[in-house]
């Protein structure tokens, strides 16, 4: 069966709009005139999702289900959705109704202009001011300061991506809050466009202010990730910088105690052994960079392979 | 050889391991086989016996001789321990159900029913809680402050991981990769692939009681494969979370010794020079710097091998009209040996 365009969605213990979504989507979905296919992902829901689905299953030979053994969080249910995908553009959005539908039609026009992923932008956000809104006006606000990506909502689920250019992409963690660092990395051409979002109707949201300090570690993770994966050695011997310079600084400390403080007032153990201490951490440093060289070279990170894609027919149609 | 496996495969597999101290094996191996005839199961019963213990053999092949089902005796050749010996017989099983026994007794064979039912129930794997305990105050101290770390760090609550009745589906033998003391925390890694885990009480047996102590060296050794289990099973995918916080805190405790050092100096002209809290508080920010950068390595290492990672275990794939679809190369049941998987540790002596 060729699939145009597949449609992603990960599922979490939302029993009651599954059906919903299912009928939203379908209608959505015959509008847009391509052969399409829907992939639910079960991410170990403990309600009667699976249920659901699998009646949803029985009634549409479009529909497949993916049910994940336990709860792996979101990141792992998109990557599952990818691997499993046919189609030739990936369409993802959340579970719960909040993206709307209809707005497929835009975010696939938006990419057949020639882009590889279109991100939708929740600019008239329906959450809770003080618990969603603001946490993530400033999550948005750090990534795009630390990464240099401008994108104002990171968050949205509802994105359309070409499927070589995400299949390429990797995701582990909690990475899905970083696609557009992430991808524009390796030279993916990135575009955003405003999309509907509406109140939640059915169950509770899954996340809460909690999150923050982990999308804050995760940023700070990713920012020195990108520069260390590419060019370790140097990163790493920037680290050690500062350990350089304590190491001359204590090392003049003691020349200078050593020269100018009559011998009955001279301490001399703590000097020298901060400069020993310095050039060790120094040294250390330096060794890690080296290996870490190694690491990466065993690896199969090319960052240039990702980029490729917008030279092939069909990566870029303009 | 190729013959005479050619029989019937077994209901049951059962796997003892034989590696450290062992009690009268012929009738361990009577009673369970007797157990498991009165159940109406057929049995395989695999003994994996280490090097160091191979006076052990021709008791195990008397055994052999006698028994009405096949009896595999495996001779590891080396000190390998119990992690090796449990994969080397799991490897051989052939059963739908595998059990896994202490090679000395620690239960009644009147467990294996309910455990085997529990199993038929729906449980992927079902541990065996020695319940009520008999032995002495010593062990059950030792045995609750083990799971009390346990406990604490991997916010589970089950009561006596380390039992060495078990009873799984093949399939989770086949998946788990046990190396040095993992075989512990068999349920901790379970869960963490998705598996359901039961824990059911079996009476202990009136052999179990001696008191055992270990020696320091074993004591340090469960607290690092305590540390080790509670790595694996939760920053396996983030390494800095682990190394970075740590190493934060180490660096943030030198930076402010050197802080309070250094307004001393400016404002009660205390020398800089003779203060052994300066070294220390450098010293304190060199081990949290060291300890960041091997979480930065980290980091590194899974971020460039993301193409092996596979992150999610899939239970089935449902299409219409539903059934489950097992996926080529997605299918969670062939693991991908020299890959990271879930625990992070690669095909280790894995199965195939």
């Amino acid at each position: 069966m060729d699939v145009d365009v597949s449609i992603v969605v990960p599922l979490y213990n939302e029993e009651e709009s599954v059906g919903a979504l299912y009928d939203e989507v379908r209608a959505a979905a015959d509008r847009l005139g391509r052969r399409w296919e829907l992939l639910l992902v079960d991410d170990g829901s403990t309600d009667a999702t699976a249920a659901r689905l699998r009646e949803i299953c029985d009634g549409d030979p479009r529909v497949r289900v993916v049910r994940f053994r336990r709860n792996y969080g979101q990141t792992a249910a998109l990557q599952a959705g990818f691997d499993h995908a046919r189609g030739q553009v990936v369409i993802t959005l959340d579970g719960d109704l909040q993206n709307d539908p209809s707005d497929f039609g835009l975010l696939l026009a938006t990419l057949d202009e020639g882009y590889d992923v279109v991100s939708g932008w929740r600019r008239d956000r329906q959450d809770k001011m003080l618990s969603r809104r603001v946490p993530s006006l400033v999550a948005n606000w750090l990534i795009g300061a630390l990464t240099g990506v401008d994108i104002h909502d990171n968050g949205c689920t509802l994105k359309a991506y070409r499927a070589d250019v995400v299949k390429r992409t990797r995701l582990y963690a909690e990475m899905h809050r970083f696609l557009a660092p992430m991808m524009s990395l390796s030279g993916s051409r990135w575009r955003e466009v405003v999309v509907n979002h509406r109140a939640r109707r059915f169950g509770r949201s899954k996340y809460g202010i909690s999150r923050i300090w982990k999308v804050f570690l995760d940023l700070l993770t990713i920012k020195m990730l990108l520069g260390f994966t590419t060019r370790p050695a140097k990163w790493f011997a920037l680290l050690s910088a500062p350990f350089l310079a304590g190491m001359l600084l204590a090392l003049a400390a003691s020349v200078y105690i050593q020269l100018t403080l009559p011998a009955g007032e001279r301490y001399p153990l703590v000097f020298p052994s901060i400069t020993i201490l310095c050039a060790f951490a120094f040294a250390h440093l330096v060794i890690l960079g080296v290996f870490s060289e190694l690491v990466v070279r065993m690896g199969d990170f090319r960052p240039t392979e990702t980029a490729l894609s917008l030279l092939q027919p069909g990566g870029l149609q303009s | 050889m190729r013959t005479e496996r050619r029989r019937a495969d077994p209901d049951v597999s059962i796997v003892v391991p034989v590696v450290e101290r062992h009690g009268d094996l012929e009738q361990l191996y009577r009673e369970f086989a007797a157990e498991l005839a009165r159940l109406g199961r057929t049995a395989e019963f695999i003994f994996v016996v280490d090097e160091h213990l191979r006076g052990a053999v021709p008791a195990l092949q008397e055994i052999q001789g006698s028994a009405g089902q096949e009896v595999a005796i495996v001779l590891l050749g080396g000190p390998f321990g119990e992690s090796a010996a449990l994969t080397t017989g799991f490897a051989r099983a052939r059963g739908a159900r595998i059990v896994t026994l202490a090679s000395y007794f620690q239960v009644e064979p009147s467990g294996l029913g309910p455990a085997l039912q529990a199993v038929d129930d729906g449980a992927d794997l079902v541990i065996g809680r020695r319940h009520p305990r008999i032995d002495s105050h010593f062990n059950r101290l030792q045995s609750r402050l083990f799971h009390g770390i346990v406990h604490s760090l991997t916010r589970t609550d089950f009561h006596d991981v380390s039992c060495g009745f078990k009873v799984m589906k093949r399939r989770v033998a086949r998946e788990l990769s046990l190396y040095g003391g993992l075989h512990r925390f068999i349920p901790l890694l379970a869960l963490q692939r998705g598996f359901t885990v039961r824990e059911i009480a079996v009476p202990q047996r009136q052999e179990d009681r001696a008191t055992r102590y270990y020696g320091t060296p074993t004591y340090l050794g469960r607290l690092l494969d305590i540390l080790n289990i509670f790595f694996l099973t939760k920053f396996t995918r983030t390494p800095l979370r682990f190394f970075g916080l740590l190493g934060a805190g180490l660096f943030a405790g030198g930076f402010l010794i050197d802080l309070i050092v250094a307004v001393e100096k400016l404002l009660f002209a205390t020398g800089l020079s003779d203060r052994a809290m300066l070294l220390f508080g450098v010293l304190l920010m060199v081990l949290g710097v060291q300890t960041l950068s091997l979480g930065l390595i980290g980091e590194i290492i899974i971020f460039t091998h993301a193409r092996n990672v596979r992150d999610y275990k899939v239970a089935e794939v449902i299409r219409s009209p539903s059934r489950p679809e097992a996926v080529p190369g997605l299918d969670d049941t062939n693991v991908v040996s020299a890959s990271l998987d879930d625990t992070g540790v690669g095909g280790v002596l894995q199965a195939s």
